[in-house]
């Protein structure tokens, strides 16, 4: 300790701490601030008029200002729950397939399956949106091999959003199932063996050893999954431009509209900040449920 | 089923394979094939419609693979964006962006494993939290903010607010932590700087950890969209390649011609795809510890 003066340490600290706090925290703050405030974001902070509360009237009322936003606040949250309850049992399944030792081919499945995760969400969006078409595209043809009708995939509002989540889960389920699989490598074995003794058969092991001891895991890889639902976009702003009907306009999409392309750098805010402890309720609302879970494990 | 195991003589081992445990074997091994062909088929079909002519693509029935593969498509690329410019913006957000982060984070995760100091908890904790918070909740002031220091419409408001972040420190302080405190005492005692302690001292002996962030780092910052777009405000001169592509996108809503879209994609695709390829050991290691030990 004796060298480490507070010279040092600001030296360390000092360049992370100013890009996140310029960079991060006073624009977070400013987010929270400027909720409250008229502001076009065309003009410097110094224009902006406080006026209370009318931004979260306006973005819940039954303008087309509220209808919109209150419309991308429930897309959104379709959008996410359905890729978390999509994402957390896949990537249990797949990360079992990659850890078991008893057939080969584990390694080769996660790196394909992570090489996606590599791919820009841009490209996914492209190649998604050609496979997608109704006539032209190999989803519809394969789906007709099993005797599946055509579907309407991206163009019609009822399947657009879950077309996007689909699109979604396939780009990042790499990721979560080497989450999982990390979750799995730190089961002792030998709960597994103690069970074979006791004469469990292979799905009460599961049951009983595997899920509950991969609860934190699942805590983490539901938080991480709601944070990146929560940021799609560029399927979004690059094929469904928030359509049809409104059908695919999610918050990141809609609050850059407004915010940015709109200018209505207030209004923005205030949808930001709902977005903000929106995500905060559901987050602890997480913790309640795998904490739960955990104590009886 | 187990009868059948009994009576088999040892010599013809390949049929009660299929019986009792190897039929789970079987069954295992199926859905490997299956994710993996489900897991790579969306990017197989892009380098494969990249290839195909202008009529192929649009073909009903989609046809899957061309009569006769050409490079046409990429050379249209070029034709409607400058492929060289972007993939020169790309690296230079890219390899700047993780240089930076490389040396703030461990510097940052140096601190915090290794010097004992009040709040450090509590700083440390704050830092973290920004790693959860969406971009699109500081979207709008940090756009303004950008502007005051001059920096709108140029790679270096691309590149200036993410010279540091909240992964980068938390993944390096992780590691240091490891770092035997009798190897840094000793380059006290010798005389060593604090700054060389971390780049002379620590680096080395964390370099998994210092690849797995740069190429993280690179990837992520190679890929994002949002930021780049908000900040670039139109000056296509400055676009890196994933921008690029939704130029192609809006040029073949005219020309009809998927192949050359999915070129594109291609080719922004390949840079992360290779330097996955070869070093995948270090980013599942890295998940590996933030995951189990956060």
């Amino acid at each position: 300790m004796q060298r480490q003066t507070i010279g040092s340490l600001a030296v360390m600290l000092g360049p992370a701490v100013a890009v996140i706090g310029v960079f991060i925290f006073v624009p977070m703050l400013l987010t929270i601030w400027l909720s409250f405030q008229n502001w076009s974001t065309q003009t410097g902070f110094e224009t902006a008029q406080f006026i209370g509360l009318k931004n979260f009237f306006d973005i819940f009322s039954n303008t087309s200002i509220g209808r919109d936003f209150k419309g991308a606040l429930v897309n959104t949250a379709i959008y996410t729950a359905l890729s978390v309850i999509i994402i957390l049992p896949l990537s249990v399944g797949l990360g079992l397939l990659v850890h078991q030792k008893h057939v080969k081919g584990g390694v080769f499945l996660r790196t394909v399956l992570f090489s996606t995760y590599m791919v820009p969400m841009i490209a996914v969006a492209l190649v998604f949106s050609k496979l997608y078409s109704p006539t032209e595209g190999p989803l519809n043809q394969i789906l007709g091999w099993f005797g599946i009708g055509p579907q309407t995939w991206l163009s019609s509002p009822n399947t657009a959003l879950f077309s996007i989540v689909i699109l979604n889960v396939w780009q990042q389920i790499g990721y979560f199932t080497v989450l999982v699989v990390a979750g799995l490598t730190q089961i002792p074995v030998s709960l597994y063996e103690a069970a074979e003794i006791d004469g469990a058969r292979a799905d009460q092991k599961f049951r009983t050893i595997t899920l509950p001891l991969l609860a934190n895991t699942m805590l983490f890889a539901s938080v991480i999954a709601i944070i990146n639902a929560v940021q799609v976009f560029e399927p979004v702003a690059l094929i469904t431009q928030g359509g049809p009907v409104n059908s695919t306009n999610v918050l990141t999409y809609h609050i850059r509209r407004v915010g940015i392309e709109r200018a209505q750098g207030g209004l923005g805010s205030a949808m930001a900040v709902t977005l903000m402890l929106s995500l905060i309720v559901a987050i602890v609302a997480l913790f309640a449920f795998f904490g739960r879970k955990g104590d009886r494990a | 089923m187990t009868t059948t195991l009994a009576t088999t003589e040892p010599r013809s081992n390949e049929r009660p394979r299929w019986n009792g445990i190897s039929l789970s074997k079987a069954i295992i091994f199926t859905l490997i094939i299956l994710a993996s062909v489900v897991a790579a088929f969306p990017l197989v079909w892009m380098v494969l419609t990249s290839l195909k002519t202008p009529q192929e693509t649009m073909a009903v029935p989609p046809v899957w693979f061309p009569a006769t593969p050409n490079l046409d498509a990429y050379r249209q690329v070029a034709d409607v964006i400058s492929v060289g410019r972007s993939f020169i913006n790309s690296a230079i957000i890219a390899v700047f962006t993780t240089g930076a982060i490389l040396v703030t984070s461990l510097m940052a995760g140096y601190a915090f494993a290794k010097y004992q100091f009040k709040g450090r908890n509590v700083l440390f904790s704050v830092l973290i939290a920004t790693m959860f918070l969406p971009p699109i909740v500081t979207l709008i002031p940090l756009y303004r903010i950008v502007g005051y220091l001059g920096l709108n419409a140029s790679l270096a408001g691309v590149i200036v607010p993410n010279l540091a972040n909240a992964f980068g420190i938390f993944l390096m302080r992780q590691f240091i932590k490891g770092v035997p405190d009798e190897l840094i005492d000793a380059a006290r005692m010798d005389g060593a700087s604090e700054l060389k302690i971390v780049f002379q001292i620590v680096a080395p002996s964390v370099m998994p950890a210092i690849a797995a962030l740069a190429l993280f780092a690179f990837v992520y910052h190679w890929n994002s969209y949002l930021w780049p777009l908000t900040v670039l405000q139109g000056n296509t001169d400055q676009y890196p390649i994933v921008i690029s592509l939704s130029r192609l996108l809006s040029y073949n809503r005219g020309a009809m011609n998927t192949g050359l879209v999915m070129a594109g994609a291609t080719l922004a695709v390949l840079p992360p795809l290779i330097l996955f390829v070869f070093l995948q050991r270090f980013f599942v290691d890295s998940i590996v510890a933030t995951g189990v030990k956060g």
